[in-house]
């Protein structure tokens, strides 16, 4: 059985009520097997961003199952949700979203904070993650110390630090110049390289080319 | 990394907010604390006005008496067995357990004397204890120095021809029965320095202003002065008893002063009593009602900052709830945030309290009340500080808590 399935998955969103409805997905259906890395493309608006919120437990579907590693998702309660994107998720968000009074090394720890281990292991846990980035040596600077780069990377070093069998990465490359996005594109190929299964949306064809598949949707359908 | 170092660490961020809802607690703590000690100081001061206020306690004398009608006939009531009441049985009363509570006893001995050619009411008094327990007398003149002089009642005054009620109205002389540097004589309508009772000369110290009571119709002199004169050594018509009765407890004072003296009759004044817990209860109630209006516009004031805080913050906690935070980490680290906020508020709420307090006591009492820092009150500030915090957050966090994290990591 595939790692990651999403089965006949729609979602659509009703801003105004039932007449304002909005088709985002329909019918999608995907499988993605462990240590894969799958490129999502597509023009805006075509549902990319909706599909990996889908897949990372934050975006109930209106039809259709998500099941990973065996779990149907969707079928667990919002408590339950957030424990499962702790322990199976790592997000990157295009934004970063670093947590701006927080040194390096404490927003790589954000998700161990509420994890029962104790202190010095945490910390342990999320040097290791630096070290993977390459940021170990700049684990006590703030993010507005940082370049675009390193926030990228320190925002990939959060997502990996639980050891997530996912790593979904909206964009990662979108706010980069091309020196640096090639930098974390290495770096996704280099995850790879050790069985990470990585689900990654992009405009960017070249960033698509580290991919193992490419999976193009048009007007929330996979074409 | 743990939830509070978050907590802290948003706190170093936001100092202006985090300062602002602090202001807020030690604000609201701060005139919690000040009302509390300034009323308690207000309502001690009162408690010991009113106590000063008059007797709240009389012992005369215990008599049976019998009411008899023989052959249709009723005949006035016949006392027997009538008990003493001697000079001694004042030390008596002054041995009591409660002696501290005893703030003022005054012993009398009344009786109907010749003054004159007139029978008069004459009241054996020691009168620095009198003057101390009426306070409302207005005296004018000034106090008796020695054992010959009296006190005339107006009404007396007036009957011995010592005022001229034709002349002009006697003025006031203040309530606090200081001496008078002037004598009675050369106030405007007093026409005597000296009348005779029973054969001896008395001086006039004072003349009391009326008071409507049986005081306007007695003459007052020293107690000594009168048992001599009454052929009556060392006996007592009556004591009067002012109990500084905090807390009242006037029934257990009464009960050790019928102890000392079996053969008196000790009654509380149930009517002063009343009316002083009543003055005291109702000064109460309204430091409560105006701690509670505060506390409510300080809890209003955290809850709307609260409130402010969750919505700059939206993104922030979408990005911990996409990072595996349930709903219930969320709760707690805003609880943490107001919780040391509530701490510190509460200490510094506690000390500008008292400090304000420590100050104001000196405008609003007479007494030289001193405000001394109670850790026992530090402790409650905190504990109140907590409480409002914690109970002013449920709806933010609440409304934290249930944020989608996907629309919170759209919020701009």
């Amino acid at each position: 059985m595939p790692f990651l399935v999403v089965d006949s998955i729609s979602k659509i969103y009703r801003p105004d009520g039932p007449a304002s409805a909005v088709a985002v997905l329909r019918d999608v259906t995907v499988c993605i097997e462990e240590g894969e890395f799958v490129a999502v493309m597509g023009p805006s608006g075509s549902g990319k961003t909706t599909l990996l919120s889908v897949m990372g437990a934050m975006n109930r579907p209106t039809h259709g199952r998500l099941t990973v590693d065996g779990i149907e998702v969707y079928r667990l309660s919002d408590e339950r949700l957030a424990d499962f994107r702790r322990e199976y998720v790592g997000f990157v968000f295009q934004q970063h979203h670093l947590l701006p009074f927080l040194t390096a090394l404490e927003n790589v720890s954000l998700p161990l904070a509420v994890e029962r281990i104790g202190a010095s292991e945490a910390r342990a846990r999320a040097k290791e993650a630096l070290r993977r980035v390459q940021l170990d040596d700049k684990a006590d600077r703030l993010p507005d110390q940082l370049s675009g780069g390193e926030q990228g990377r320190v925002a990939i070093a959060r997502a990996l630090v639980n050891n997530p069998p996912l790593l979904l990465a909206d964009e990662p490359t979108g706010n980069l110049d091309s020196a640096t996005g090639a930098e974390v594109m290495k770096l996704f190929a280099e995850l790879n390289a050790q069985r990470q299964s990585i689900v990654m949306v992009t405009h960017n064809p070249e960033n698509a080319v580290s991919a193992n598949r490419i999976i193009r949707l048009r007007d929330g359908r996979i074409e | 990394m743990r939830l509070s170092q978050i907590a802290t660490g948003n706190l170093r961020r936001r100092k202006g907010r985090a300062a602002f809802l602090m202001l807020g607690f030690t604000m609201g703590i701060g005139t919690v604390v000040a009302l509390y000690t300034l009323s308690t100081a207000i309502k001690e001061e009162i408690g010991h006005q009113l106590d000063q206020f008059g007797a709240n306690i009389v012992i005369v004398p215990r008599a049976n008496t019998l009411a008899l009608n023989y052959g249709g006939i009723s005949v006035p009531g016949v006392s027997f067995d009538v008990g003493q009441l001697k000079a001694a049985d004042v030390e008596r009363i002054k041995s009591i357990p409660y002696k501290n509570r005893l703030s003022v006893v005054a012993p009398k001995l009344i009786g109907v004397t010749s003054v004159e050619g007139r029978e008069c009411l004459l009241v054996g008094v020691r009168f620095p204890e009198e003057l101390s327990m009426k306070k409302w007398w207005n005296l004018v003149g000034r106090r008796p120095t020695g054992i010959d002089e009296v006190i005339l009642g107006y009404e007396i005054a007036s009957q011995l021809g010592v005022i001229d009620l034709q002349g002009p109205t006697m003025p006031a002389m203040g309530d606090d029965h200081r001496a008078h540097a002037a004598t009675a004589v050369s106030k405007p309508g007093l026409l005597r320095s000296e009348i005779v009772i029973a054969g001896r000369k008395f001086g006039i110290a004072g003349i009391l202003n009326e008071t409507g009571g049986r005081e306007d119709q007695m003459i007052f002199a020293d107690l000594e002065r009168v048992q001599e004169v009454m052929d009556k050594p060392d006996e007592l018509s009556l004591v009067e008893v002012s109990a500084l009765c905090k807390d009242c407890p006037i029934d257990d004072i009464v009960a050790q002063i019928q102890e000392q003296l079996p053969t008196a009759k000790v009654a509380a004044l149930q009517q002063a009593v009343r009316a002083r817990t009543q003055t005291v209860d109702r000064l109460n109630r309204f430091s409560v009602a105006i701690a509670v209006i505060v506390l409510v516009i300080g809890g209003l004031l955290i809850m709307s900052t609260l409130m402010a805080s969750v919505i700059e913050r939206t993104r922030e906690i979408g990005v911990l709830r996409a990072v595996g935070f349930r709903k219930r980490h969320i709760v707690e680290l805003l609880l943490i945030e107001v919780g040391l906020l509530s701490v510190v508020g509460g200490l510094l709420g506690w000390l500008a309290g008292t400090g304000a307090s420590a100050i104001a006591v000196r405008h609003f009492t007479n007494s030289v009340t001193t405000v001394r820092p109670s850790l026992l009150l530090a402790g409650g500030c905190v504990a109140m500080a907590l409480l409002l915090g914690m109970v002013a957050c449920i709806f933010p966090a609440r409304r934290a808590a249930a944020l989608d994290p996907l629309e919170a990591l759209r919020h701009i």
